[in-house]
Formats: structure tokens, sequence, C-alpha cells
């Protein structure tokens, strides 16, 4: 009898309760796609701040002082100290290892260089002036699960932009910046001859391209890391290594220092992509190294992220009670339209229990429906908004759903509770009678 | 006239018949108005803040001596006039700061060794380095008759000298000592300088009103800020006026993707709010079958009985909307605040829009109406359709 009535009600007031269906369903589409979108913004957001570069740089510890002015260090060449590039691929082993999205080793060699196409008349053979910056391009790094990993200056310093092509690993080839280039004449296919340490070294290179890096490297040359390392005689060594690593805000726990924490704290810390705590573990993989955090990268992409993140939780949460109280509102007008039904189940003897027991389940049964179709439209709403925007969907998640059918349930039991509450204290006899 | 008086009169019992159905009714329309306004005031506000938190990267221009042959530090500098023509930015947004490098000599009071070390000379308004430096080391006091200076980690490690202690400075013939008033920590851009104010290091150095460059930290949307970088070189012909473009990029890359992602959102909260308060209102409207049959029963032309109910549609859809977007208003002010932590401020334009969208949404969703017109009046007294 009481799955009768329900069928009943459902089929004979179809278009009613279809209209009610379809307020849920778009409502809670909204919300669907809102959460979805929330929930991954903060991801997606982290990948888009890496096209900051590198947030850690790793240093040999008993380094000498750097005397760096806008990024070009003028120590000499055999002063300070050096890594081992044997050491780098380790970087990958580290507990946060597919947080590293890329890393390259540098090591810098003031040379001489001179083109065939810089000479002229009025300088027959003179040679300039340039730091080459010895890295890698697009490198393969071993992993330890047999794959390989390819990484390069790209990964670490998104912002340059090569006219040409970079070079090519292992090659006698290079890319000049676009002021050197500019300055000596040179273009892409020109040979560049370059010789470090008072002539002691040559190398002839090839010109891949053209660097516009808006800082000190468009007046340098880039050349693969063993050239430089051959230059300078340093072979299989490197002196400053950039890392791009995706991690989480600090809040005040990251900002502790490793060292005075209880083994739990320390476990907590290392099992959470701080920043820091990436730099402690790569520093623990790579012996005589410093790992510093470049603050001004890290902490700037925190504190926006942060905001950003609170922003869309706001938006959310907003946008989710809009779509309660629409919600709310129809499922109250569905029950007061009944009014008539309700007095005269009343006349025929239901108590108040049973009717509302009735009329919830109706409402659930719609909620259940309604939902579960706002999901999948909500689902597919996020899709496009995340393809367009991120040029990624959002993945559909269980607790998005499981919230989403439980939030509807809510709200339309709470919309008809109100005036199912008034409708028990009616008196069925003037209802009945149309007053 | 009468008949307009009549007019009203019904629309006044319609109003005031069913208490319940108008409160729900202004529920829903409100709780739209509500969303809709607050998104509204909020988006436009979020973008222009958005750009502001960007000053937490420090600075995103940057003003440079023209490249020559000569690739000694020293040589390369501008007249310090120049950081004044730089316009000045307001503290809480931005800044710009004047700098001078050169590479000079360090030595601890007690060492005889003295250690080549990057001194810079800073003159600076508002914030153009990272915002949350750390501070390792602070000295209880600040000097009053000697010169002050900061240096980084790796400086105070290598020379062994700590906050409140003595430095040795010396350039070519000139020496000078300093008072470390903070040691900065680990990570920040002076990690490897000596840090002193820009008449000591121009004093060091000899290059009385030179600098090595300007850093502007200016606040603004991607275009805003090739506008200013166009314009300040146009001020500065003899200098090179370059974004930074590390950050400048990013911030672009970030700035769109943000406030794309804020637009396509507002978009379709407020098309779906429109649509779901839509269809409550329907649901409501198919409810005054009994109504319209007994109005057309005595008589009432079709288009007078619509235009009743029309009435109805707008006076609730005015009413919820001024409600409801004073309301979203201030919600949309104590978000700006929850986030950015300034209120957001209202925009006026915002409230009449908002009013206008929920009157226009209240009528759309009695269109259904429409279709009551064509009913016959005995057919709904007999309980069928």
């Amino acid at each position: 009898m009481f799955l009768r009535l329900i069928a009943d009600s459902f089929g004979r007031r179809a278009q009613r309760k279809l209209l009610t269906g379809a307020a849920l369903a778009l409502g809670m589409t909204v919300a669907t796609a809102a959460l979805s979108v929330s929930l991954d913004v903060g991801d997606r957001l982290g990948r888009e701040f890496r096209s900051l570069g590198a947030n850690l740089v790793v240093t040999p510890q008993a380094d000498s002082l750097p005397l760096e002015i806008a990024g070009i260090d003028y120590r000499p060449a055999n002063a300070g100290a050096y890594l081992p590039e044997a050491d780098v691929h380790k970087i990958k082993t580290i507990f946060w290892h597919n947080n590293i999205m890329g890393f390259a080793p540098v090591l810098e060699v003031p040379v001489e260089a001179w083109s065939q196409a810089s000479k002229t008349w009025l300088t027959p053979a003179v040679a300039g002036q340039a730091m080459l910056i010895g890295t890698w391009a697009e490198h393969s790094v071993p992993l330890a699960d047999g794959g390989q990993f390819v990484t390069g200056v790209e990964k670490t310093n998104p912002w340059w932009h090569v006219d040409g092509k970079w070079f090519a690993e292992n090659s006698e080839e290079c890319v000049v910046g676009a002021l050197f280039a500019q300055k000596n004449g040179i273009k892409p296919g020109d040979e560049l001859h370059v010789s470090a340490g008072n002539h002691a070294y040559w190398k002839t290179l090839k010109v891949m391209g053209v660097l516009s890096s808006g800082g000190s490297e468009d007046e340098a040359v880039i050349a693969p890391l063993e050239i430089s390392q051959e230059l300078a005689q340093k072979q299989g060594q490197y002196r400053q290594m950039y890392v791009s690593a995706l991690t989480k805000p600090e809040d005040n726990f990251g900002r502790r220092n490793p060292e005075g924490m209880t083994p739990a704290e320390l476990e907590r810390w290392s099992c959470t992509p701080y920043v820091s705590s990436i730099a402690y573990q790569i520093k623990q993989v790579l012996p005589g190294a410093d790992v510093r955090v470049i603050r001004r990268i890290a902490e700037g992409e925190g504190a926006i992220l942060v905001r950003v993140r609170l922003l869309f939780w706001l938006v959310t949460a907003a946008t989710l009670l809009a779509a309660a109280l629409a919600i709310g509102a129809s499922s109250a007008a569905s029950v007061i339209e009944r009014r008539t039904e309700i007095a005269l189940m009343k006349a025929l003897g239901a108590g108040s229990g049973t009717v509302g027991f009735l009329l919830a389940a109706e409402q659930l049964l719609l909620a259940v429906v309604g939902g579960g179709l706002g999901y999948a439209l909500g689902i597919l709403l996020a899709r496009v908004v995340g393809e367009r925007i991120f040029g990624a969907a959002p993945h559909p998640s269980l607790l998005v759903f499981a919230s989403i059918l439980g939030l509807a349930a809510i709200i339309t039991l709470l919309g008809s509770a109100i005036p199912l509450r008034r409708a028990a204290r009616y008196e069925p006899a003037p209802i009945l009678r149309g007053e | 006239m009468p008949d307009r008086k009549m007019f009203w009169r019904i629309i006044r019992r319609l109003l005031g018949a069913n208490r319940g159905r108008v409160f729900v009714i202004l529920l829903a329309l409100g709780a739209g108005a509500a969303v809709t306004a607050a998104l509204l005031n909020l988006q436009v506000d979020a973008k222009r803040r958005l750009t502001t938190e960007f000053r937490a990267f420090g600075a995103n221009v940057v003003v440079a001596p023209k490249s020559t042959a000569d690739s000694a530090p020293q040589a390369r500098t501008l007249p310090e006039t120049d950081y004044d023509k730089v316009p000045t930015i307001l503290i809480t947004m931005g800044g710009k700061s004047a700098l001078l490098f050169s590479i000079g000599e360090i030595r601890s009071f007690g060492s005889t060794r003295p250690i080549p070390a990057v001194v810079v000379g800073a003159r600076e308004e508002g914030w153009t380095s990272e915002r949350f430096g750390l501070i390792q080391e602070v000295s209880d006091y600040v000097s009053r008759d000697e010169m002050n200076c900061f240096v980084g980690s790796k400086v105070a490690a290598q020379a062994g000298v700590h906050a409140g202690d003595r430095l040795f400075l010396r350039e070519e013939e000139s020496e000078l000592t300093c008072h470390i008033t903070a040691v900065e920590g680990p990570g920040s851009e002076n990690d490897s300088n000596v840090v002193v104010s820009l008449p000591v290091a121009q004093r060091l150095t000899g290059l009385d009103g030179r600098i090595s460059l300007i850093r502007v930290s200016f606040p603004g949307t991607p275009a805003q800020i090739n506008n200013f970088i166009a314009s300040l070189a146009q001020r500065l012909p003899d200098a090179d006026v370059q974004g930074i473009r590390q950050f400048t990029q990013a911030e672009a890359r970030i700035y769109n993707r943000i406030s794309g992602l804020l637009s396509a959102t507002v978009a379709i909260v407020l098309l779906l709010t429109g649509l779901s308060v839509m269809a409550a209102m329907t649901n409501v409207a198919m409810e005054r079958k009994n109504d319209v049959g007994l109005m057309k029963a005595i008589g009432g032309a079709t288009r007078r009985v619509l235009r009743l109910f029309l009435t109805e549609a707008a006076l609730l859809g005015l009413v919820g909307g001024l409600i409801g977007a004073a309301a979203g208003i201030l919600i949309s002010m104590g978000l700006g605040k929850a986030v950015f932590g300034v209120a957001a401020r209202p925009r006026l334009i915002v409230y009449p829009v908002t009013v206008a969208l929920t009157i226009i949404v209240a009528i759309v969703s009695s269109y259904p109406l429409r279709r009551l017109a064509n009913i016959r009046p005995a057919s709904v007294f007999r309980g069928e359709a």
C-alpha cells in the first residue's frame, strides 16, 4: 500500500515531480561542478606555479662565498668546491620523487669566444669575453624502476625561449644568448670557437639557436654540461643545481626545524611535501651538498596558493548555500501544494507520523534520482571547465558523489520539514471544505 | 480608475492569501539574487586583489644600464637620479629599490684573513625583495655611531660573524666597519651578500650618485605591467627597462588561469542558479491553475489574467532581488575580508543589475502560466487536467 501510494503520487503528478527533480538536479549540478573544481584547484595551480621554475638550489657545502651579481658568478674558475654529476640521479630516489618536476646541474666557465661571423674589416680576429653555461637541455636520467626521466634547463627555467633548437646532449653544439648574438653578429648555423684557461682548451661549437631569457643569460653561451666540464677541466662535476618541485604551502609546522622534532613529528613532517622537507630529503641523498629553498619563489607561491584556495572554497560554499536554498524552497513548495491530500489522508485516519513518513520517502526518492543526475551533469561540467582552463579534467571523486547525495537528501528533507510540521497541525475539516 | 484599483486589490489578495507560499518564492528568488550579487561583486574585486597578491614575489620590473662591452660590474652604472624618475608605488601594493653591487673584501674583528664578498648598497621604498625573508639572528640594538649592515647566512658562516659583531669592509683604498644588525636566514637572495645603505656603498666604491640597477615591484594585470614598462622606458631613455620574465610570465599565466576559473565558475553558477530558481518558481506557478480557472469562469480576459500574474511575479522578483542583492553584497564583503584581509569594495552597479536579473528570472519562470491561457475553466473545476 505504501509503495503504491508513492508510485501513484509520481504517476499522477509526473510533471510537478519532474520540475522539483529538475530544480534538484540543477542545484546539484552546480554543487558537484564547484566541489570537483575546488578539490582539484590546489594541485592544478601548484603545477601552474612551476612556470616560475626552480624553487630549490643545490650547492656544495664546502664552497667559498659565491661572488654572484645579477646571476653571474665572478669567482675565478678554480675557486670554490664542486659536486659530482654521478650522484645527481639520486634526487629521483627520495620519498617525494614524484614531486620533483625537473632539475638541471650547471657549471659556468668564463671563455673567450670568436666566430667567423663576427670577423669584419674592423674586427678581424677579436675574441669576445663571455660566460659559457654548461647544463642539460634534454637529459635522460635513469630511474630506479628502469624508466627514464627527461629533464633539463627548460624545466627549471621555463621562461627561457629559444629561437631555433636546443643543443643535443653529448654534442658539440650550443645556444647563444640574444644580446651576445646581436653584438657578435652570430646566427644559428654558424660556428663558434671558444677557449678557456688562457687558450689551453679549445672547442668549436655549432650554434643551434638563440636564447632570450630577459636576464644575464642573454649575454652568455649555453652548451652541454660536458663541454663546460672539459673547458674548466672539471670532468664529471658541477657547481650548482636547480630543482623544481611540487610542494604544499608551508604552515607553521612546516617551517619548524626538523632537528628539534620528536620521531612522530619528524615522520609527519617528512611525509608532507613541504618545500623544506623536500630540501631536507635531497640533502640526505646528495653527500656534501647544501640544499636551499629559494624563499622568494617558495614563499610567494605558498602565500598566493593559500589565498586562491580559500577563495575557491568560499565561492563553493556560497554556491552550495544557494543550491540548498533553491532546492529547499522547491521541496517546501511541493509539500505546501499537497495540503488537501494530506488533509484527506488524515481524515481517513492516517497519523501525522505516517503522512510525514510517506512524504519524506517521496522526497528522498527524488533526492537520490535528482542528486545522481545532477552529479553526472556536474562532472561533465567540471570536465569542460577543467579542460578549458587547465587543459586537464579533474578526476571524478567518490567523496564528491557521496557528499552530493547526502546533501541532496538533507536539503530536501529540511526543506519539507517545516511545511510538514505545519501540516501535522492541520485540522482536516476546514481544508477539505476549501477554507 | 476603478479598473486599476481592482487590479491592485487582486494582487494584494494574491500575495496575502498564502503567506507560506510567498515566503518560499521570496526565499528562492532572494537566494539566487544573493549569490548573483556576491559573486559579481567578488569577481571584479578578486581579480584586482590577485594582482596585488603577486607582490609576494617581489620585483617584476628591472631597470639596468644598457649593455656595453665592459663586463666588470663596477663599470655598469646608472645615475641615481634615474631612481627618482621612477613613479612612487603605494607601499602596500609594491615598491621600488635602487641597488649598487660591488665586490669587496670582508673580515671579522678577530680574523686577519679577508674574504672576497659581494657588497650591496640598497635604498628601498616599499617592498621589492621577498616579503618573508626569515631572520636568523638579530642584534639587540641598532648602532648610532657606526654604519649598520646585515649579512646573508653564507657570509655569516664563512666569516664567522654573528648579529651584533663588527665587520670590516674594504674596497680598493677605502675601508670602514659596520655593526651587523641581523643575519638573514638561508634561502634569501642575499645569502652571500653584505647589505649596507646606498650612500655607504657609494662611498666605499667611490661611485658617488651611481647605482647598478633599479628594481620595481609593480602591481597590475599583465597588460598594465606592459604599459608601465613602456612608459618607464620612455622616461629613462638611457637605461634598459625590462620585465623580469620569470615573474611577469608566470604571473600572467597564473592570473589568466585564476581569473578564467573565477569567471567560468561565476557564469555557471549564475546560469544554474537562475535555472533552479526558475524550476522552483514554475512549480509554484502551476499551482495557480485554480485561480486562473476561476477568473476565466467569471469573465476575465486571458490577457488581463496573465498580466495580473506577471505583475505578481515581477513584484516578488523586485522584493526578492532587493533583499537578496543587499545580502549578497554584504556576503561578498565578508568573503573578501576572509580571503584577502580587506573587505571587497561594494560596487553600486552590481545592485541594480542583480535586481533586474532577479525580476527577469521571476517573470520568465511564470512562463508556464501561458499554457494556462488555453485551459478550460470547467475541466479545472471538475478536478481534471
